[in-house]
């Protein structure tokens, strides 16, 4: 078993800038005021925050069912559905992971959508998801380098509520974790807080299989992703 | 009509709110929804003109751009700004009976879901078509929508929820509301809500996007 927490400044990752100013509506060219200036204001910002997390664990007493489209680990089923199976296999090792941007953007976009400033607050949304993703890939990197060391490859990350996985295994994933890891917390609905937040879970073994995660193996039709050109 | 309600809708298809405001470019240093609506009711245009032929149809025409993907949340936003501009000048006359709104819509996300945006975007687009919009927030129970229902006869519902974990709290939701008054109607939306998912929870109706509430409460 092997744990891990970071702790990232806004820096340390990449944020695809050009991916936000897709999701803002904006593919081409630069953006218009006021957006220009709201989206130059969030990163700034957040190049403050210190609340940036990220931690996996790493679980070795596994089984992935691809019968019954189960993963087993530390004695708890996961239905992760025929997809997620399908992409785990192989795999000896799982490492489960929580990621967040943390509660000061999650809470700063909240409170401006709310009120004040909807646009702006949008923007600080907007920004909060690409930190959330970009943790996301800085953790992945760091395991990925991790595993390389003893040979090990790994998968492309898997969450639940994607691809069928059913969003209530949030409690079971979350109880592989101490209370608060990353200062992210579930409600009884399965709902993370700070709401910036992504957890799930990653394949890891000599003959794993590192697939890009294309938007053909999610149902989502009318996801905001979908409509961007990047995806 | 009125070539000042024809630019009135333009600002609110563009998200024009003032005079001063940048925004969108090609609009830049012309007057905004705030302005033109001012000198429409200075020019004794009446209110409800303002809304029915200045207003609705920017809205309308921001509904079906988003619905085809031809603008985003954030230029939806910019126009429910402008829109909103514009209705602090229109409230007293809504307030005294002088001009009316089309009918209530009482929108809420779901018990034990705290997603807001595209809620908020239901009710910014359902208000810019005519409508009167109770918003009861985040995390809402049968209970209040029970009590908004009694409070606004006649009101059409609207649940949202952006999870399948909370999705299912629009099945009881929608029972509760059946049971206390049954001829309310319910909508229902969000992420992972479907046409069949309405069918099974005996809501009246899915509305995959904004615009599609307000063609559905357009019709009935
Ligand atoms: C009453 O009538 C009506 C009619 C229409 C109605 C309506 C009511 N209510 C809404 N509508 C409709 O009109 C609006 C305007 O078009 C739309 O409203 P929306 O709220 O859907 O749209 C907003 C305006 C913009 N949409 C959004 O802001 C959400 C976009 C998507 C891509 C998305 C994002 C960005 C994020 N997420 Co996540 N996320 C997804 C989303 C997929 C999608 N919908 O595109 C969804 C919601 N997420 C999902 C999941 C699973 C998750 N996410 C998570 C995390 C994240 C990010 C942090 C990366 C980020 C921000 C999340 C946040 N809450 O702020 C996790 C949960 C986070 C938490 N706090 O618990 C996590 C659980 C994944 C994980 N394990 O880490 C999925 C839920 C499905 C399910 N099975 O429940 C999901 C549908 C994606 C998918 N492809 O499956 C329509 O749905």
């Amino acid at each position: 078993m092997m744990n891990r927490e970071f702790n990232f400044r806004l820096d340390e990752l990449v944020i695809d800038q050009q991916e936000v100013a897709a999701v803002l509506g904006y593919d081409e060219g630069p953006l218009p005021e006021p957006f220009d200036s709201y989206l130059e204001q969030a990163m700034d910002e957040s190049f403050g925050l210190t609340d940036i997390r990220a931690a996996y664990r790493i679980v070795d007493d596994i089984m992935v069912n691809e019968k019954e489209h189960l993963l087993m680990a530390c004695g708890l089923a996961f239905k992760v559905g025929k997809t997620v199976c399908g992409e785990l296999k192989g795999s000896q090792r799982l490492a489960f992971f929580i990621c967040s941007a943390g509660k000061t953007i999650s809470e700063k976009a909240e409170k401006l959508l709310k009120g004040e400033d909807p646009v702006l607050g949008y923007v600080y949304n907007v920004v909060g998801n690409a930190i959330a993703e970009a943790a996301g890939n800085r953790m992945q990197l760091f395991l990925k380098q991790a595993m390389e060391k003893s040979g090990d490859l790994i998968t492309n990350r898997y969450s639940p509520g994607y691809c069928h996985w059913n969003v209530a295994d949030q409690h079971k994933l979350f109880s592989l974790f101490p209370d608060s890891t990353c200062g992210v917390s579930l409600t009884s609905s399965a709902l993370m807080q700070p709401v910036k937040s992504i957890s799930g879970v990653i394949g890891i073994g000599r003959n794993v299989k590192y697939r890009a995660y294309p938007c053909e193996l999610c149902s989502a039709a009318n996801c905001i992703y979908r409509r961007t050109m990047h995806h | 009509m009125n070539e000042l309600l024809g630019k009135l809708a333009a600002c609110i298809e563009f998200g024009k709110v003032n005079l001063a405001s940048p925004y969108p470019p090609h609009m830049k240093d012309q007057e905004g929804a705030d302005e033109i609506t001012r000198r429409a009711l200075d020019g004794g245009v009446d209110p409800q003109d303002i809304l029915y032929f200045g207003l609705m149809p920017g809205m309308e025409r921001v509904g079906i751009k988003f619905r085809e993907n031809r603008v985003f949340v954030p230029q939806v936003l910019m126009s429910a700004r402008a829109m909103s501009t514009a209705m602090l000048h229109l409230k007293p006359y809504f307030l005294s009976g002088a001009a009316r709104q089309k009918g209530t819509y009482i929108i809420g996300t779901v018990l034990g879901d705290l997603h807001d945006i595209g809620k908020n975007l239901v009710a910014m687009m359902v208000e810019g078509n005519g409508y009167k919009v109770v918003d009861l927030g985040t995390d809402v129970n049968s209970e209040k929508f029970i009590a908004a229902i009694k409070e606004n006869t006649g009101a059409v519902v609207g649940l949202s929820a952006l999870l399948t974990t909370t999705m299912v709290n629009m099945q009881h939701i929608t029972s509760e509301i059946k049971k206390a008054v049954p001829e309310t109607l319910v909508t229902i939306g969000g992420a992972p809500v479907n046409h069949d998912f309405c069918k099974k929870i005996g809501a009246d109706f899915y509305a995959p996007d904004p615009q599609g509430v307000v063609e559905f409460l357009n019709k009935k």
